[in-house]
């Protein structure tokens, strides 16, 4: 199989171009995780190579650089900046450079003042492989954005971890779940607002911001309608969001338990969390422009095949999307290759 | 793909045990119990089980920071085996085992050490050795086809495990005994949380100690967390089956995992007669996980089945089916490329080894009458064939 460049010729149109005010929704399974393809929307938007692709008539409308927020509720910084250096980008260069934000919804998500409490040595923490990443927040959720004059001093008397934590620091803004219903989800959605406006604030003519919301459905499925979150508020919750940048992507788990218990056919009551999950995995459905759908060979796992990666127009699209289904996949060193049904 | 070659040796994962004249223990490592996965050297732990460290997508380990989820169909408790186990390594290894949910008891039935995984293997294939004929001895330090499953990369070590020399070189993985009991001076490390009911989360609680507890050691500390039998009623209150208690807690749980990220491991059992994987919550605590294993034992009719199903007499027969849904690592990049997905795995727990290797259906025996039927009843005569 020869090995194709980060992204795909195949793929390439799918990732580069989105119109504006629209929404893509990636759906993964169990088996088949979106995290390579969140790479990949990265990788088009922030590579500086596939500006020149543009430059050399691949994409029109390619002018100019994005800036990408990224919020993830599932994974760390640490997983992406480290996969995003095996594609060749380099997050934290790019969180420098204003181009690139990173949104925490996994460190401190539930747990925040429990960390801070339970943490009175921070100093004394040695240096070492570990990444305290319990930093000390003045003020959790006070600070807006993130002001580094705050935040500065108060990491100044550690010596070791200073650099890294301080970077991190203004990379990664951590997201704090607290209260119930549509309060706590405004304070989510002010936070990560408030992290588009700093980019926003040095944005460029023709630039675009894109957002990608990594599984808000976790949210969904951790809170729930006892908490007062339903399918509808979080939909909601995504059109807000959707307002402050140019274009949106949503990943999310169309796992079969998720989408299918909730239909009338099943033999029991669809618990809450199914009910609301296919609710709100299919009014997304309804909105976008596009879906992805990843999912696993039917015919059992392949030695060559990673999965399938169904195109398919959403709810919103235009004639510009072409529908598609390819297999793709992902080599050990973390090359991708994708290709049609019976080609290699 | 055309680059690779294509022609060596076709024996479990060759080509990610790779570079066989690369050494096959690494440098010194200055943790016992901690080896670079032969992967992408990111530091791995083994899980206690040397036939489960090799399912794990080439790591040859459990990579640090990822939790394993094992799912376990019907009453038994083969799961429980692979948790105790996997405590067992971590109190042998000098980590800090955290067990939730369960009283003292369980830490003092941990089974007792025999020595390391390899002196068990060497054992074996001595044994072997006497009984059958040699092939090749050249093929030999590739390991017994279907025993390693990543290839075994412990077997071409010169028969110089830690106990014939006296000076042990740091196993990374041992073998222990179900039916003994395990002495060892750092059981008493072993920190047991227990679950108290409450009208709040009774996660709240667990998490926040195991989160103290982490932080506040030492960064060389290696950590496990036991979880036995997640949302079993028989520990959890009823309301920890709450979809919002127990995924914020595994939500925590992998946070606190990926906050150190070198230190901490984690395995969990689940109970899947209780909670079917066709039910949203289920597949959101898989979604949570890093690794999802499914035993399947057989049930006690089908023994005679299973007893026939051992290629040879001597091999004993499967106890149940294995499946892989998610491995570590792997699947976190996008899945595919390991020959280990997808294959139908059998496992055997016997007294001194739980072992997991491919699984192939037996010979129909049954099926005797009606292979010699025809020839009984009307073998075609020499005549008739001929023309």
């Amino acid at each position: 199989m020869p090995s194709q460049p980060p992204l795909p010729p195949l793929l390439a149109p799918y990732l580069s171009a989105q119109p504006e005010a629209s929404l893509t929704l990636v759906s993964s399974i169990l088996g088949a995780t979106s995290n390579w393809l969140t790479l990949r929307f990265l990788h088009a938007s922030l590579s500086t190579s596939s500006n020149l692709n543009a430059s050399l008539g691949l994409g029109e409308s390619h002018n100019g650089s994005k800036k990408v927020v990224l919020v993830s509720f599932l994974r760390g910084w640490e997983f992406w900046r480290a996969e995003a250096k095996r594609l060749g980008l380099d997050l934290a260069r790019l969180a420098d450079k204003k181009q690139f934000a990173f949104v925490d919804g996994l460190s401190e998500l539930f747990s925040a003042p429990q960390t801070v409490n339970a943490m009175p040595s921070v100093p004394s923490i040695a240096s070492g492989p570990t990444r305290t990443s319990l930093p000390f927040r003045s003020q959790p959720g006070a600070v807006p954005g993130r002001g580094p004059p705050s935040a500065a001093p108060a990491l100044a008397m550690n010596n070791d971890n200073l650099a890294r934590s301080q970077t991190e620091q203004g990379i990664v803004k951590k997201l704090h779940f607290s209260g119930r219903g549509i309060a706590a989800l405004d304070a989510l959605e002010r936070d990560i607002a408030s992290v588009i406006q700093l980019q926003k604030s040095s944005m460029e003519d023709g630039e675009e911001l894109l957002l990608i919301i990594d599984q808000p459905d976790f949210l969904l499925a951790a809170t729930g309608p006892v908490m007062g979150i339903g399918a509808t508020e979080m939909a909601e919750w995504v059109s807000g969001l959707q307002q402050h940048v140019h274009a949106t992507i949503v990943t999310l788990a169309a796992d079969s338990p998720l989408i299918h218990n909730a239909s009338t056919s099943g033999h029991q009551m669809a618990t809450p969390v199914e009910s609301e999950h296919a609710a709100f995995a299919i009014s997304l459905a309804h909105r976008a422009r596009s879906v992805m759908q990843l999912r696993t060979l039917e015919t059992g796992a392949a030695r060559d095949v990673s999965g399938v990666l169904r195109i398919s127009r959403g709810g919103g699209a235009d004639d510009s999307v072409e529908e598609r289904e390819l297999l793709y996949y992902i080599q050990r060193d973390g090359g991708l290759s994708v290709f049609g049904r019976g080609e290699s | 793909m055309s680059f690779r070659k294509r022609n060596i040796g076709l024996s479990a994962g060759v080509d990610r045990t790779a570079i066989p004249n690369a050494p096959a223990q690494p440098a010194p490592e200055s943790i016992p119990g901690i080896r670079p996965s032969p992967d992408d050297g990111r530091p791995t732990t083994s899980t206690g089980t040397p036939s489960l460290d090799n399912l794990l997508a080439g790591h040859a380990g459990l990579p640090m920071g990822k939790s394993l989820l094992i799912e376990e169909n019907g009453t038994t408790d083969f799961a429980g085996a692979l948790l105790r186990y996997y405590a067992a390594e971590g109190v042998v290894q000098e980590q800090k085992v955290h067990v939730v949910g369960v009283p003292e008891q369980w830490g003092r039935s941990l089974p007792g050490l025999i020595g390391t995984a390899e002196s068990l293997n060497d054992k074996r294939s001595d044994k072997r050795k006497d009984e059958k004929m040699k092939i090749a001895w050249r093929y030999e330090r590739l390991g017994e086809f279907g025993a390693g499953i990543a290839g075994s990369r412990d077997a071409p070590a010169p028969a110089s495990t830690g106990e014939q020399d006296g000076k042990p070189q740091a196993a990374f993985c041992h073998a222990f005994d179900l039916t003994k009991r395990l002495a060892h001076p750092s059981i008493t490390n072993m920190t047991f949380t227990p679950v108290v009911p409450s009208r709040e989360s009774p996660f709240t609680a667990i998490l926040k100690r195991l989160q103290t507890a982490i932080a506040s050691d030492s960064p060389n500390t290696i950590h496990r967390i036991v979880i036995p039998s997640l949302l079993n009623p028989t520990t959890y209150p009823p309301n920890a089956c709450m979809p919002e208690y127990v995924l914020q807690f595994l939500h925590g749980l992998k946070a606190l995992m990926s906050a150190y990220a070198t230190r901490v491991t984690a395995m969990i059992t689940l109970p899947l007669s209780l909670f079917p994987r066709s039910s949203g919550l289920v597949s959101w605590v898989e979604l949570l996980s890093d690794g999802v294993i499914e035993l399947c034992p057989f049930p006690h009719s089908s023994d005679a089945l299973a007893a026939s199903g051992g290629a040879t007499s001597s091999e004993e027969p499967p106890q149940g089916m294995l499946k892989t849904h998610r491995l570590p690592v792997l699947h976190e990049r996008g899945g595919g490329s390991d020959q280990n997905v997808g294959l139908d795995w059998a496992f055997i727990l016997s007294r001194r080894r739980f072992e997991i290797k491919p699984f192939s259906l037996p010979p129909d025996e049954g099926d005797k009458e009606a292979q010699e039927a025809p020839a009984s009843g009307g073998m075609p005569k020499k005549s008739d064939l001929e023309f």
